[in-house]
């Protein structure tokens, strides 16, 4: 059984009909259509026009947008998750020992990672799933920290502090993957594969199950709809998300490590997702991945001397106050456009 | 026989003193975690914030210790009524989550670039800085002092938040704020104390606490990560009895299970968690049924 909560702004959000933002939505569809186009057609040219350095970069945003949108696809259901790195590091633990094993074939370490996550996610779902809310984030916050001790101290799998190194991914055999570009292009691919299928999922029945819980958890029950079911098949779609992050990450740095798995990767993997949220008022895929670029973005690039987390830090403490401004500001112009009788 | 079970009492009794601590330390957090049902991610870094305070103000006297917790609790009142601004535009957990763990972040960096990223050592008063001996085995005079204190400042708590009228008011705000906004209480002014209250609690353990979990860089997660811990098991909000209950059980299995089964020290607080959360789960299965 599960607890019974009020509800909370966020669930609110998570669970707000898109009737109402239709309106103002089509208005900007083709505009946005078209930046969509612009950002696709950028990263897929992106290694013919950047440096070496700013293509692993962007490898790595990729691997931190799973994440993120593993970590929003549970806040849609008004569960602010902070161990989604639990099942990344799971993914990629798992695609490491599959190419311990000589399995090198990315697409056979992808299946896998993402395999072994989504079982972890439903193994751990229903004890998490037995609280709400902030409670719910202390919760995961605990299953990142498991997952750092284990991958510390289970040495004979996780190769401890050094980590485990893995030969590069082939795609076919006799062609490895140890150009930045080729793994960055396959990278893109894979999320563009995961960002289709997470559009599905996100206008499936079961995200409306999760939208439901999100909105009033005790009016679904009373419809029949069992909230750790529904919500344990969200939680594992989640960590599934986030094990295809960690086949990626094995692919770019061709080793899996706890510093690549710790309290920082899960605090960003967070932040993206919650600063997506603030920039759209929902939390949307959309929001995530553009977060997830921009973190990136002033953490490790412009932020590369140290101020990185400075930026992140600014980042975090800005946009969101952007939404509530802007609308506040939206308010105020609408009033003084009105006619006076 | 006797002399077999001293080394283990004194394993214990570093369990005491570090329970003690990390009691101090989540009673503030649960406090803010109760009161606003905010997740303060930069709970950790106040902590870190005391310590490294303790480092650069304290001379190695009572003095200079005093002057620090002083310094400590103006600067931890001054930003939590801070955050207490920072938040109160934001409605969603997320939202504010994201704020504090942007405060955590930027209080990193700032340690980092004054410290230089080294683990400090702050020095302590020469009047405790020496060693108990119990039957040959020595026990930090700083850390049974800590005890001593730690001990009258948790009754005070529980005396506060059970018998005053301050206790009364904020048990209010926990219990239902919106039956305590109409009596007449001022929740938003409550909840602004709260905050401040939780932040001092953390920046004062971090003080008096960093010859014990001292300043450097991961402490402060590691800190929030174990009070977490403490939250989960005691409960977040005022209830003293069970957080200090919480607390000396993770001060021990930290201590005693290092010293016995240090494989497993590591996974053992967050298995106790997860024990806890199931048990809790049934009981409220039952409960409901």
């Amino acid at each position: 059984m599960s607890t019974v909560t009020a509800i909370t702004p966020d669930a609110i959000n998570a669970a707000r009909p898109p009737l109402l933002q239709r309106a103002s939505a089509n208005r900007w569809r083709r505009p946005r259509q078209g930046v969509a186009v612009a950002a696709a057609g950028l990263a897929v040219v992106l290694p013919a026009i950047t440096g070496r350095y700013v293509v692993t970069l962007a490898a790595t945003a990729i691997i931190l947008a799973l994440l993120a949108m593993s970590t929003q696809l549970l806040a849609v259901a008004a569960l602010p998750s902070f161990g989604q790195t639990a099942f990344l590091a799971v993914g990629a633990y798992t695609a490491a020992h599959l190419a311990d094993a000589g399995l090198t074939d990315g697409l056979l370490q992808l299946s896998g990672a993402t395999l072994a996550a989504a079982l972890a996610g439903a193994a751990v779902a229903p004890v998490v799933l037995r609280t709400r809310g902030t409670t719910f984030l202390m919760v995961t916050i605990m299953i990142q920290g498991l997952a750092a001790a284990v991958a510390l101290h289970w040495t004979s799998v996780t190769g401890g502090d050094e980590g485990v190194d893995t030969p590069p991914v082939t795609l076919w055999p006799g062609h490895p993957l140890t150009e930045a570009a080729y793994q960055y292009w396959y990278a893109l691919a894979v999320l563009a594969a995961c960002g289709a299928g997470i559009g599905w999922l996100m206008r499936s029945r079961l995200v409306l199950v999760l939208r439901g819980h999100a909105g009033h958890e005790p009016r679904m029950a009373a419809l029949g709809h069992h909230p750790t079911i529904g919500l344990g098949l969200g939680y594992t779609a989640a960590a599934a998300i986030a094990g295809a992050g960690g086949a990626l990450l094995i692919v770019v740095n061709q080793h899996a490590g706890p510093a690549d798995l710790g309290f920082g990767t899960a605090a960003a993997g967070f932040a993206a997702a919650a600063l997506g949220t603030c920039l759209t008022g929902t939390p949307t895929m959309t929001g995530a991945l553009t977060a997830a670029i921009a973190i990136i973005a002033l953490r490790d690039a412009t932020g590369s001397n140290g101020t990185g987390p400075l930026y992140l830090g600014l980042l975090c403490l800005t946009v969101p106050y952007l939404r509530p401004t802007v609308l506040r500001l939206h308010r105020h112009w609408a009033r003084r456009s009105e006619p006076t009788a | 026989m006797v002399s077999d079970l001293v080394p283990w009492a004194v394993t214990a009794l570093g369990g005491v003193a570090y329970g003690l601590l990390l009691f101090v330390v989540a009673d503030g957090l649960a406090l803010i975690v109760g009161v606003m049902n905010v997740m303060n991610l930069a709970h950790g870094a106040s902590y870190l914030a005391g310590a490294y305070l303790a480092c650069w103000l304290a001379d190695g006297t009572l003095t200079g210790l005093a002057v620090a917790v002083l310094a400590g609790i103006a600067a931890a009142a001054i930003a939590g009524a801070g955050l207490s601004v920072l938040l109160k535009p934001l409605a969603g957990h997320t939202e504010q989550a994201a704020v504090t763990l942007g405060i955590g972040f930027i209080a990193s960096w700032a340690f980092t670039r004054l410290t230089g990223g080294n683990t400090l050592s702050p020095p302590r008063p020469a009047i405790l800085d020496g060693h108990l001996s119990f039957a040959g085995h020595g026990y930090p005079v700083y850390d049974l002092t800590f005890i001593v204190l730690a001990i009258p400042l948790a009754a005070g708590m529980y005396l506060i938040v059970r018998r005053s009228m301050a206790g009364i008011r904020l048990r209010a705000a926990v219990d239902d704020p919106l039956m305590a906004a109409a009596q007449g209480l001022s929740v938003a002014r409550i909840r602004t104390i709260a905050l401040a209250t939780g932040t001092m609690l953390a920046v004062t353990a971090g003080v008096l606490g960093a010859p014990v979990i001292g300043p450097g860089p991961g402490v402060d997660s590691h800190v929030l990560t174990l009070s977490l811990i403490v939250v989960i098991l005691g409960g977040a909000g005022t209830n003293i009895r069970a957080l200090l209950t919480s607390a000396l059980l993770v001060g021990m299995v930290e201590n005693i299970g290092v010293a016995t089964v240090p494989a497993l020290a590591s996974f053992s607080l967050f298995l106790i968690v997860i024990a806890v959360l199931v048990v809790r789960g049934h009981r409220q299965a039952v409960s409901a049924a």
